[in-house]
């Protein structure tokens, strides 16, 4: 039994410092411009809108996130191997992570923005210069997480895989969760502000992404800021939920009926997560309605 | 609409890059091998150096590819490389010395079985698939063996998984924490993926440059040294792992500040703090 | 210096060439043989495992709902990130779930491994919704179907003017939880047929007990199980050409070719990580 509570309150805390690193992969990677989004910021210029936007071409977020985790991770268990402290091998680890993660950052923004010199884009030296910071601090923070919940289930949990294993796993997760929910707000609504709401960016649009905007000439620190209110928490909350479930019903319901509880609890939070998925969008159609009447609609 | 993928003309050509790369990167991860003939471990930071060779290679290897139009992008590639490349590396180092010569061979194998099955069963359908396919999976074999070159101090896969724990004062044998029970590869293998692909892909757009491109690999494969050399701390002596982490940040240093170089002398305009350029002719 | 070349653009779907399929097939045939030839009955099983595990990968991906950068910008239907490290993401996390019920036997560690993945995607998709109709006002569309097969909602009033669908519909998203879940399937299926095979082989090979070569077993089993999803998440990726929405997708009818490329890569790559001990002490 207290086993079991022991358990519950590591999964519990696992969970918070999940929605954490959630959150902040999330305003991260929208500050940095990462992932499906940034094909945008990349197309704006071809199609002559020059910007001041941060051009962060690093793949995707899965895989960019698959290795700062593990990096963070990687160089913790070598500091806790030299017998260093755990608290400090993973703040130590997260830093050294998060300077590759900064240079990387910059690389990738100089690299893009000096081959679209045909379209006159110019590089902007003072957005390396106040972006980069920023993105490698909101990384440090969604790191240091992740690899803090990755030791915690090693170490409190008792999960076979060695450290920077499990880092590499939770961390592809961790951008996967992170760039599913966070970049279609960022997206469409930060960087199509100026289309129409409730509706997606049709396809004559493109890249005539939001320049001036209300603080003056937009840069990314703008967008972070709008995309912290919404998509950074939606994405906190769906990797914080992965986490959780998927500890709770293992840490809780495995000594039942010899593991299978925890596989038939698992079922069971698919199902409902499918119904709270149909209601939604059973309600937003009943409350936005069509945009034209059924029959005058062509396919 | 998607990003079109443009590749910049001219610059060396493809097959003397490579063999300077396959060349290169055999010798100097084969110079890795004098430790076991010194009994020390300074040599250990040759194996980051052949990893450099062998992502410059791939880095024109892709771009190589991608101007046939590999169309769902370039970071795929990368996965798929490094995907047969770390089953290749880790295959090659169970044979002891012939280590690097195994796994190219092993890496080929599985490199152009890919290629033959992406072109011929998925039909894709690119002329260079195959070759290309096949190089990347031996860079991606000879970037891993590198690095765990690196790391550990040697290729060899018995001496890879013992190190030493201390266990109540008591300096232990243990194969948990080592190179390989620590799934230290994982990270080989993340860093080598991200790194193959970064420089075509940061590099992409019409005025994309072979030298700028080069040098930026070299940049990546340097970076992903300083993090292996800091782990390697934990697993070779004190002076031969100081050693690995000076070559790494003095190599970083200069390639990152002759890409920026470089950049700059691309780039239509570098403008500290000034307004948005509207092009001449108008959004 | 545009992309030139490239696959033929031909209507409809274009079959494995016939030396594509012989090549398969002939490639599973050797790779097992050689399974039996090296570790006997239990290595045959051993690959036969890998194999399934590959398939049910390639399989899986292509239920995956994914509408790459258009689906960013609410111009396509499905989820914003690449199709192969989305279907990676839930894939690991069927695996990390998969992994820490392997003591408790076989059956259950499947369950758990696919149950993972299912619940990943599970709640990335309800999520996704969530942010399109709460955070944009988008209710969701498809774009390749009139009418949602599983609900009979109605979809081409509700497409907003200019765009192709966005957001994931209800079989989208049971397309989404089915594709983790094979994943999730897939990618355990692959790491416990290799764990077997090492934690059988390793102790008399080492003159250690399981529970000393467990972190060794378990590391390698794990490197070689993301390196084998990736690769085959690929080549999956490759077959699909980027986007797709879901099992409803015209392109979902091209999943055989990805079956048989799922098949023959997993047999050579798999050989080799089963055979990876046997060259242990051969040179």
């Amino acid at each position: 039994m207290e086993e079991i509570i022991f358990g519950i309150g590591i999964t519990a805390l696992a969970g918070a410092l999940a929605t954490i690193a959630g959150a902040a992969e999330d305003t991260e990677s929208d500050i940095g411009s990462q992932g499906d989004p940034n094909s945008q910021v990349q197309l704006a210029p071809q199609m002559g809108y020059i910007h001041r936007i941060f051009n962060k071409a690093i793949a995707g977020e899965p895989p960019a996130y698959g290795l700062w985790v593990a990096l963070g991770a990687g160089l913790a268990w070598a500091f806790m191997a030299m017998q260093i402290n755990p608290i400090l091998a993973i703040v130590l680890g997260s830093a050294l992570a998060v300077f590759v993660q900064g240079v990387y950052a910059t690389t990738a923004y100089l690299g893009r923005t000096a081959s679209l010199a045909k379209f006159e884009q110019p590089v902007y030296i003072d957005i390396l210069k106040s972006m980069t910071t920023v993105t490698m601090a909101h990384a440090f923070v969604a790191i240091f997480a992740a690899v803090a919940m990755c030791h915690l289930i090693i170490s409190a949990l008792g999960h076979p895989f060695p450290l920077p294993l499990l880092g590499l796993v939770w961390g592809i997760a961790l951008g996967a969760a992170g760039s599913a929910t966070g970049n279609p707000f960022y997206g469409k609504e930060r960087q199509y502000q100026e289309q129409k709401f409730g509706a997606g960016v049709p396809i004559s649009a493109s890249g005539n992404i939001v320049r001036y905007a209300e603080a003056g000439e937009r840069n990314s620190l703008d967008n972070g800021f709008f995309s912290a209110k919404l998509g950074g928490p939606a994405s906190g909350i769906c990797f914080g939920l992965i986490v959780f479930f998927e500890l709770w019903r293992t840490v809780v319901f495995e000594p039942i009926a010899a593991g299978w509880g925890a596989v038939i609890v698992g079922v069971v939070v698919i199902l409902i997560f499918a119904i709270i998925d149909r209601y939604i969008e059973v309600w937003a159609r009943k409350t936005f309605g069509p945009y034209v009447a059924p029959e005058e609609a062509s396919s | 609409m998607a990003v079109k993928i443009e590749v910049g003309a001219g610059g060396v050509p493809h097959n003397q890059i490579l063999i300077y790369g396959l060349v290169g990167s055999i010798i100097l991860i084969y110079l890795t091998y004098l430790n076991e003939v010194t009994n020390t471990e300074y040599f250990a930071f040759f194996g980051g150096l052949a990893c450099v060779a062998a992502l410059v290679w791939g880095a024109d290897t892709i771009k190589h590819l991608c101007s046939y139009g590999l169309g769902t992008g370039v970071p795929s590639a990368g996965m798929i490389a490094l995907g047969s490349g770390v089953i290749a590396a880790l295959v090659g180092a169970t044979t002891g010395v012939f280590a690097p010569i195994v796994a190219i061979i092993v890496a080929a194998i599985i490199g152009a079985i890919c290629g033959l099955i992406a072109n011929h069963v998925v039909r894709m359908d690119i002329p260079v698939m195959v070759v290309s396919l096949t190089e990347l999976a031996v860079v991606g074999a000879i970037s891993v063996l590198g690095l765990i070159a690196m790391v550990g101090g040697t290729f060899n896969f018995m001496d890879l998984i013992t190190g030493t724990t201390v266990v109540l004062g008591f300096t232990v044998q243990s194969y948990g924490t080592s190179v390989i029970g620590g799934s230290i590869v994982a990270l080989i293998f993340m860093l080598a993926a991200i790194a193959i692909q970064h420089a075509f892909n940061a590099c992409l757009g019409p005025n994309e440059m072979q030298d700028r491109t080069l040098m930026l690999a070299a940049e990546c494969g340097f970076l992903s040294m300083i993090p292996i050399a800091v782990i390697s701390f934990a697993f070779i002596a004190f002076v031969p792992a100081l050693i690995s982490l000076l070559v790494s940040l003095i190599g970083w240093f200069y390639t990152y500040m002759r890409y920026i170089e470089l950049s700059k002398r691309d780039a239509y305009a570098w403008l500290d703090a000034q307004p948005i350029l509207e092009p001449k002719g108008g959004a | 210096m545009s992309a030139l070349g490239g696959p033929a653009q031909t209507s409809g779907v274009q079959s494995p060439t016939g030396m594509g399929l012989i090549v398969s097939i002939i490639l599973i045939i050797v790779a097992l043989a050689l399974a039996f030839f090296l570790v006997q009955m239990a290595g045959l099983l051993a690959l036969v495992g890998i194999i399934i595990g590959g398939v049910l990968v390639g399989f899986g991906v292509h239920f995956v709902p994914v509408g790459g950068a258009p689906a960013a910008m609410g111009q396509a239907p499905g989820i914003a990130t690449g199709v192969a490290m989305l279907a990676a993401g839930a894939g690991l996390a069927g695996l990390f779930g998969g992994a820490w019920a392997a003591p408790l036997g076989f059956p259950l560690a499947l369950a758990g491994g696919a149950i993972g993945g299912g619940l990943l995607m599970a709640i990335t998709c309800t999520m996704v919704n969530v942010v399109y109709i709460f955070g944009m006002g988008i209710p969701a569309a498809s774009g390749k179907v009139d009418k949602d097969p599983i609900t009979g909602d109605t979809f081409p009033e509700y497409k907003s003017q200019g765009t192709e669908g966005h957001g994931l519909p209800f079989i989208s998203w049971v397309g989404g939880v089915v594709g983790g879940a094979l994943g999730g399937l897939g990618g355990t299926l692959i790491y416990l047929e290799l764990l077997n095979v090492y934690q059988a082989q390793m102790p008399a090979l080492f003159g250690a007990s399981v529970e000393q070569i467990a972190p060794i077993a378990v590391s390698l089993a794990g490197v070689f199980a993301i390196g084998m999803f990736l690769m085959n998440a690929v080549l999956a990726a490759y077959n699909i050409t980027g986007t797709i929405e879901g099992p409803h997708d015209p392109k979902f009818k091209r999943f055989p070719r990805a079956i048989i490329a799922a098949a023959a890569a997993s047999a050579v790559a798999g050989i080799f990580a089963i055979g990876l001990l046997e060259l242990l002490g051969v040179f």
